[in-house]
């Protein structure tokens, strides 16, 4: 047996690729811009966005600010059970921090 | 960026800060925001590259059907090596071994099960009959291997759970007439090492979420401690035993189904109940829920536990309405604690305000944050197994010949000697 040889299949799966995309255009300036503050519903998420908040205004005093809160830690939840509202609220911003929490 | 690069964007700005997962010291926060915010500033202004405007696509993936030819120990060391196994020795997958594994099934070799998150794998057919070749699995134990793959890709959150800092591992429950076909273990220590269905369904499972969903430790899977169910941990119900329905039929099931239950419990805790009657049993459940706890929760009572409800009158549903009802959070908890009052608790309830007298909070979403299994020997100590979804059941689907295959591999037992 000790010198026996296994050929062997292997365990790993295929996966299809996936259609790529590139990060969204940056901005020159963000004084003057809407930044959405996206908050899941860790507990750090909202303190951490607080922060930005504070230091984005100290820094750019004419940009303005809108948080959405997620009810869930995925934004994949955001994906399936609140779209619609998810989508609205992202139509009138310039750009989004993100706050996982975690 | 395993999870940004699965969803089509490989290429993603990363601010690195320090604040430690779930903290909640508000200093620490404000000081680590501080010192990395010119980073996001400068992510959310610095023109793009060529690259983050456009990524280059990928080679595809291409593992070739036959991996490697060696010794038992080559093969160990290769498989180790590429992150494929546990870290326990394997059973070398050759193809006579997977072909006698693929007899647990009449589905085709390359039927695809299901394409896992995050990753989004093919499971085909054989590809898990690969992995449960390597984890020692016996063909009998197909049919749940596939029926445990649908739980996972019906779970939308089962990917997520694999990969979470809370560390929650898949716990199995098996019910119906396929337990006793394979000798999955019901009884004593039911979750204790020792019984090959027991054993190697769940490291099967473990397996593919590494070889087909894509989750490795502190790659993907950020779990802080860690949960040694991730190994296996699998029970089939003590149906023979308990006083009311198996569980898959409170599922929707029929008792003569096969079937396999997925939840994902961050903890196992076992206690001695306050008394083994059944004022001391529920009060010592009601009264050890905490609201630090996490998720779904299924009380784990032995065949003893349960007749001693039942005999006092107590159905199983009446079992669980008494736990959604009477388990709350005492006046004056958080204040004795020197917290503020209201602190939230449970954020995985997604269902409820995250808050409140109420530990469980029934809901569109989580109708039954409460459930009752029934395994183990015959004795008082009874179990919490906490956290993570709702329960996701699947019927297992027997092959033709399935009473051949059963006579085929039911022998397959340990024989302890006494000494």
């Amino acid at each position: 047996m000790e010198n026996s040889q296994y050929e062997v299949l292997s365990p790993w799966s295929e996966a299809d690729p996936v259609p790529l995309q590139g990060l969204s255009p940056r901005l020159d300036d963000l004084a003057g811009k809407k930044i959405g503050l996206l908050c899941n519903n860790k507990r750090a998420a909202p303190i951490i966005l607080e922060v930005a908040e504070r230091l984005l205004k100290e820094k750019y005093p004419t940009a303005e600010t809108s948080y959405f809160y997620a009810r869930s830690f995925s934004v994949s939840s955001l994906e399936r059970d609140r779209k619609e509202e998810f989508d609205d609220w992202l139509k009138g911003l310039d750009a989004v921090i993100a706050s996982v929490g975690d | 960026m395993s999870a940004a690069s699965s969803k089509g964007m490989p290429v993603v700005r990363v601010v690195p800060e320090t604040i430690i997962s779930e903290s909640t010291v508000v200093a620490d926060i404000e000081k680590a925001v501080t010192a990395v915010f010119d980073g996001v500033i400068d992510a959310l202004t610095r023109p793009l590259t060529a690259d983050e405007k456009s990524p280059k696509p990928r080679e595809p993936e291409s593992s070739p059907r036959i991996i490697f030819k060696g010794s038992l120990e080559d093969v160990n060391r290769f498989f180790y090596q590429r992150g494929w196994t546990d870290g326990l020795p394997v059973i070398p997958p050759t193809e006579d071994a997977v072909v006698e594994m693929l007899t647990g099934t009449d589905l085709p070799a390359d039927h695809i099960v299901a394409e896992l998150e995050p990753r989004r794998g093919k499971v085909t057919v054989e590809k898990m009959a690969i992995n449960a070749v390597m984890a020692g699995c016996l063909p009998t134990y197909m049919p749940l291997l596939i029926a445990g793959v649908e739980c996972l890709s019906d779970n939308p959150v089962s990917g997520m759970m694999a990969a979470s800092t809370g560390s929650f591992s898949p716990f199995w429950l098996i019910n119906g007439p396929i337990a006793k076909d394979i000798n999955a273990r019901a009884t004593y220590g039911a979750t204790s090492p020792g019984d090959i269905a027991n054993a190697t369904i769940g490291r099967a499972l473990g397996l593919l979420t590494k070889n087909m969903r894509g989750v490795r430790k502190q790659i993907e899977d950020m779990g802080v401690l860690g949960n040694p169910g991730k190994y296996t941990w699998v029970a089939a119900e003590n149906e023979e035993n308990s006083p009311w329905e198996p569980f898959h039929i409170d599922r929707g099931f029929k008792k003569e189904d096969s079937a396999i239950t997925l939840m994902f419990p961050q903890s196992f805790q076992q206690m001695m109940p306050f008394g083994t009657d059944d004022k001391g049993i529920l009060a010592t459940v009601v009264g050890s829920l905490v609201p630090a706890r996490q998720g779904s929760f299924a009380l784990v009572l032995t065949p003893t536990n349960a007749t001693s409800l039942a005999n006092a009158g107590w159905t199983k549903q009446a079992v669980k309405d008494y736990i959604v009802k009477n388990a709350i959070v005492p006046q004056g908890y958080f204040t004795r604690l020197g917290l503020p009052e209201g602190v939230s608790f449970d954020r995985g309830d997604v269902t409820g305000p995250g808050s409140g007298p109420k530990i469980f909070t029934p809901g569109p979403r989580n109708p039954e944050p409460v459930q009752v299994y029934v395994f183990g020997g015959f004795g008082s100590w009874m179990g919490f197994a906490q956290g993570g979804p709702p329960p996701v059941t699947r019927k297992a689907e027997l092959p033709k010949d399935w009473v051949q295959l059963v006579a085929k591999y039911r022998n397959i037992v340990p024989n302890y000697i006494r000494y």
